[in-house]
């Protein structure tokens, strides 16, 4: 009888959102579209700035989007009482939440990183040796992503929330900055071969390591909440 | 000695918020009745109902729904409740029907053909965008997600405020009719007496985080009466301390008692005092002489 109603409530977004997530989806496919045809038609150096902004604009977009019509508004608009009067508790509604907006936006992060990494080396427009600046780049903003989705379940409010997209924008970029002028990074980056060298494999192992734990705590702080209302 | 669990239980519920706190709340009624919690705006009647349905945690005290320990089993205890309250919201880009669907893949108890029934008795349109509900149809709406999956306990909180009486009489029919399953057990609050008079078997008072009274409705309305009475003489009250509020118009008296009982009325005629009536009082005049008390003894706490 007392069965999880997680994967209901993980359906009910995806079926209120579902124009929203398509329409990012489509923007984001025409943008890689975009970058494809202008290959060849403006000098790499100027694809290589404009393609990174077409490409992580719709997901960046998609994922503050989402995030806040899902969760900020949840609260704002009063249909949290409607569910959190449904068989669950606060921790099992953030594992939803949790389950619904991190796969949406992680399957676009995953085709756009994949399409960015094609682009960049396929092409290609980068040599090699940029691999592991790129990887911590692109994993940098799934991580700040993810604090992002933190703050706004934990806060629920969309001051708070901005708050923390501008924080969390703001230290990704002085952190990657800061990433490509540590000397074994950046006297590799233009190199025929990525290479891994311990520098490299901290920084993405760290990066691994704040995902991960993003998201426990976010379930054990909302774990421990007593009034959810 | 029955074995059948209270539909809810609160014992020395204690909750402090910055500017308020509940004190010492003890609430219990069996299964198959309806306890109406009346109350002012403020005092506290949704923190009770928001801690009976395990969404606001008490700083003391316990809580059992149905048997289940709140919030700790809250998930079993709300697949046998539902909730509708005031200020409660539907997703505005979805229809009617859409929610009914949402609700019908998570509660195993839905029923179809109530569900059907209710959309006509409460003249909805289940292809309708919530976005295009009025107040009282959006209310309507959500009293029907609440009683198609046939809870054992149904919670309102002050599902009546803001409809016109048209709606509020359809919203009250339709609580009456849940009814018809005699263990069903309803716990709704209002401050709205009538609507409370019209379908509690219990009522609770509240005020300023305090249970002020709590009986049967039937006692409730038997022990309060106000004493019509003329002091000719200008004698002296006698001292009871059933009395709960005075008022006088040069030497006609108008006495409002608590805990009535045949011998009041001769104390004031052994005082020199002349009877001129007894009246009943209707549940909206005992709230109000509640609440004159209860402020009255909050100032003379305060004083000393």
């Amino acid at each position: 009888m007392t069965h999880t109603i997680i994967p209901q409530l993980v359906r009910k977004d995806l079926l209120i959102w579902r124009k929203l997530i398509l329409i990012f989806y489509g923007v984001s496919l025409a943008t890689i579209a975009l970058v494809a045809v202008l290959y060849g038609r403006i000098p790499d150096r100027a694809l290589l700035n404009i393609g990174f902004t077409l490409l992580i604009t719709p997901v960046g977009t998609l994922g503050v989007v989402l995030l806040i019509q899902s969760n900020v508004f949840e609260k704002a608009k009063s249909t949290q009482p409607f569910i959190m009067s449904l068989p669950l508790t606060v921790r099992e509604f953030t594992l939803a939440k949790l389950l619904f907006n991190v796969p949406v936006f992680g399957l676009l992060w995953l085709v756009t990183t994949g399409s960015a990494f094609g682009f960049a080396f396929g092409l290609p427009l980068l040599p090699l040796g940029a691999v592991p600046l790129m990887t911590m780049m692109f994993l940098g903003v799934f991580v700040a992503y993810l604090y992002i989705l933190g703050v706004s379940l934990l806060s629920q409010s969309l001051g708070i929330t901005i708050l923390g997209i501008m924080f969390f924008e703001l230290a990704t970029s002085a952190y990657l900055w800061l990433a490509a002028f540590l000397e074994p990074i950046a006297s590799n980056v233009w190199g025929p071969v990525p290479v891994w060298n311990t520098t490299a494999i901290g920084i993405v192992t760290m990066q691994v390591l704040l995902a991960a734990a993003a998201l426990v705590g976010i379930l054990a702080v909302q774990s421990k909440k007593r009034d959810f209302i | 000695m029955s074995t059948t669990p209270a539909a809810v239980q609160c014992e020395g519920i204690c909750k402090r918020y910055p500017h308020f706190q509940l004190q010492d709340v003890d609430l219990s009624f069996d299964q198959g009745t309806v306890m109406g919690l009346v109350g002012p705006n403020g005092a506290g009647k949704s923190t009770i109902l928001r801690i009976i349905m395990g969404l606001v945690g008490p700083d003391s005290g316990r809580v059992e729904v149905l048997g289940h320990s709140m919030p700790t089993d809250q998930i079993a205890a709300k697949y046998e409740i539902g909730f509708v309250a005031e200020d409660m919201r539907l997703y505005e880009s979805e229809t009617i029907a859409f929610h009914m669907e949402f609700m019908k893949s998570i509660f195993s108890s839905w029923d179809d053909d109530y569900a059907a029934t209710l959309l006509r008795r409460l003249d909805l349109i289940k292809d309708q965008r919530v976005r295009g509900l009025s107040h009282g149809q959006r209310v309507k709406a959500i009293l029907l997600l609440a009683l198609a999956h046939r809870p054992n306990l149904l919670v309102f909180d002050e599902p009546t405020t803001g409809l016109d009486p048209a709606v509020r009489k359809e919203v009250l029919d339709e609580m009456m009719n849940a009814l018809e399953d005699e263990t069903r057990s309803i716990l709704f609050s209002s401050h709205n007496t009538l609507d409370v008079e019209q379908i509690s078997d219990y009522i609770t008072f509240i005020y300023a985080g305090r249970i002020v009274e709590s009986r049967d409705k039937e006692t409730f309305l038997d022990s309060w009466r106000r004493l019509r009475l003329t002091n000719a003489n200008n004698r002296p009250l006698p001292e009871l301390p059933n009395i709960r509020e005075v008022q006088q118009s040069g030497s006609l008296y108008a006495v409002t008692v608590n805990d009535y009982n045949d011998a009041i009325p001769g104390e004031f005629i052994c005082a020199g005092l002349s009877l001129d009536d007894v009246e009943a009082l209707t549940l909206e005049e005992i709230f109000l002489s509640n609440v004159h008390h209860a402020k009255r003894a909050a100032r003379e706490e305060f004083a000393s």
